[in-house]
């Protein structure tokens, strides 16, 4: 509807103004076709709620958003937000920090490299859910233990990637810094490292998705708050519309938290971000 | 003078050696226009990575100016044929001029004249603010080509540099290369496997067998005056004689393969 109103408007107009109008509709496609996207969901899964399926097993939207406001109202939602939010960030600002200082060494030293790898190869297969049981014996149900889980699941997904990331820096480019006469060490921190970062940045946003997924689990089984403890409780009371409330704000969460990340790294590192192409 | 002495080049140890290069030997005069043409796999890019210090040599010795060649240094610099990756993609066409300008500690006032001048020279002085991933296949290589010229080498090294570029821009980065070449009297050691490209930008072209052991089987002179005219009677007769040669090798290859 609005994308034929605006065309019959520019079309109206002389010529020149007929490219603006449909450059601005060609603009507002893809948030047009998402308010579309949540629309047609929502209705569909009002009606289907309310008329073919048990309202009680699936609350539909008006009955999730009614469980959200006194949840809001007293703040208890944000409290369990913050709470979660704390959490994911220290243990992945740790996480990424320890991963990339050694994924640089073992990317560049080939002893550290073979020595460290294998041992990496087996502990990467050990999701952070499978450790939360040593996780609580060794720091409690306290935040040390969500700082440490969030933290292994994020390590391992930085690390592979810094190290794939110095590997496979162009041998051209550093030859090429080589004869413009740029010692060992210079080569390493203004050209390895500088090619390095699209990748690290992928392992990040790999890690933080991935964070998101472990602290859930990490606070259903071992906490006393966060998003985690709401589903938990939630769940023993069997009260599907505060469930449905902790389901959305967790991917809610996680998709803005992605988008910041996102928007922070094309402000900071934008000029690192490009892969050139051959040719 | 980079001379070249008797160089031979084995890859690995005993019986998993690999012989690349057997008693290379030239000389290359100060600013002489050197191609070395060869079918895929002969070692031009060996000894051309030889020549930069990239690599070592098992048997002889390579010189320059009298004095061994034992790396890397900012007299010979190495040009690409994949210059996106050779260049620094986080920076500016103008940072990746400055980058050798900083390491070789060049005072910052006197930077600018350098990188304006260079910049100039190759055609993308109005493009100083854009990213290598903004630039065309040619401007790429015009920009690697004034980062070297930048820190004043004496000679250029290219691998093929032009080989991953359409016809036309191709043809117009010979003829831009041979007015660099004759403004800086740089000397430039040329690797191909372009025969035409050979004859048009050299002064000498040394043809390199097949390997194992590829040695010099030929070095030629041309004497034809420039702009050379691929069209030319001349020119269609160095091609012929330089055609049957590597033909020649070819057919080697296949006695040795039957």
């Amino acid at each position: 509807m609005t994308t034929t109103s605006t065309a019959g408007r520019g079309a109206g107009r002389p010529g020149p103004a007929i490219a603006p109008a449909r450059s601005v509709v060609e603009r507002l496609r893809p948030l047009l076709m998402v308010l579309a996207s949540l629309a047609i969901f929502f209705v569909l899964w009002q009606f289907l709620s309310t008329f073919v399926l048990n309202p009680y097993l699936i609350p539909p939207p008006t009955a999730v958003a009614a469980a959200f406001v006194p949840m809001a109202e007293t703040g208890e939602i944000f409290k369990h937000v913050s709470i979660s939010l704390v959490r994911v960030v220290i243990g992945f600002v740790l996480g990424s920090a320890l991963a990339i200082v050694l994924g640089v060494v073992m990317g560049r030293m080939r002893v550290v490299y073979e020595l460290l790898d294998p041992i990496i190869e087996f502990m990467r297969y050990l999701s952070p859910t499978a450790m939360i049981p040593i996780a609580v014996i060794w720091f409690g149900i306290g935040e040390n233990s969500k700082y440490f889980l969030i933290f292994w699941g994020t390590f391992f997904f930085v690390l592979i990637n810094t190290i794939a990331g110095v590997m496979r820096t162009p041998i051209a480019r550093q030859r090429a810094a080589e004869c413009l006469g740029a010692s060992e060490f210079q080569i390493f921190i203004l050209v390895v490292i500088p090619s390095a970062v699209p990748y690290i940045v992928t392992g990040m946003r790999v890690a933080m998705a991935s964070s998101f997924m472990s602290i859930i689990p990490a606070e259903m089984l071992a906490a006393d708050s966060g998003l985690g403890y709401l589903l938990q409780t939630a769940g023993m009371l069997v009260q599907t519309d505060r469930i449905f409330v902790a389901l959305a704000t967790i991917s809610l969460l996680g998709f803005i938290t992605d988008r910041l990340f996102r928007l922070l790294v094309d402000r900071t590192l934008r000029r690192y971000m490009a892969f050139v192409s051959a040719g | 003078m980079l001379k070249v002495e008797s160089v031979t080049k084995i890859y690995g140890e005993q019986e998993a050696s690999y012989l690349a290069l057997e008693d290379i030997a030239i000389d290359i005069a100060d600013g002489e226009f050197l191609c070395l043409l060869g079918p895929s796999g002969c070692g031009k890019t060996t000894l051309l990575n030889i020549l930069a210090g990239f690599e070592s040599v098992t048997r002889g010795r390579v010189t320059l100016d009298r004095r061994d060649i034992r790396g890397p240094g900012q007299d010979r610099v190495m040009f690409f044929q994949d210059a996106g990756s050779a260049l620094f993609p986080w920076l500016t066409v103008e940072e990746n001029v400055n980058f050798g300008l900083k390491l070789r500690r060049t005072p910052k006032a006197e930077r600018g004249p350098i990188i304006d001048r260079y910049l100039t020279m190759v055609g993308l002085d109005t493009h100083r603010g854009k990213f290598p991933t903004q630039l065309s296949g040619g401007m790429r290589q015009r920009l690697q080509i004034a980062r070297a010229l930048a820190i004043e080498p004496e000679i250029l090294l290219m691998d093929e540099p032009f080989a991953a570029l359409d016809a036309l821009t191709r043809r117009r980065m010979h003829s831009f290369l041979v007015d660099i070449w004759q403004q800086t009297q740089k000397t430039i050691v040329f690797v191909t496997h372009d025969i035409s490209e050979s004859i048009l930008l050299a002064d000498r072209i040394a043809i390199m067998g097949v390997g194992p052991g590829s040695r010099f089987e030929d070095v030629i002179r041309v004497e034809l005056p420039r702009p050379r005219d691929p069209g030319d009677a001349a020119f269609g007769e160095i091609y012929r004689s330089i055609e049957r040669q590597l033909a020649l090798e070819e057919s080697k290859l296949g006695d040795e393969a039957g």
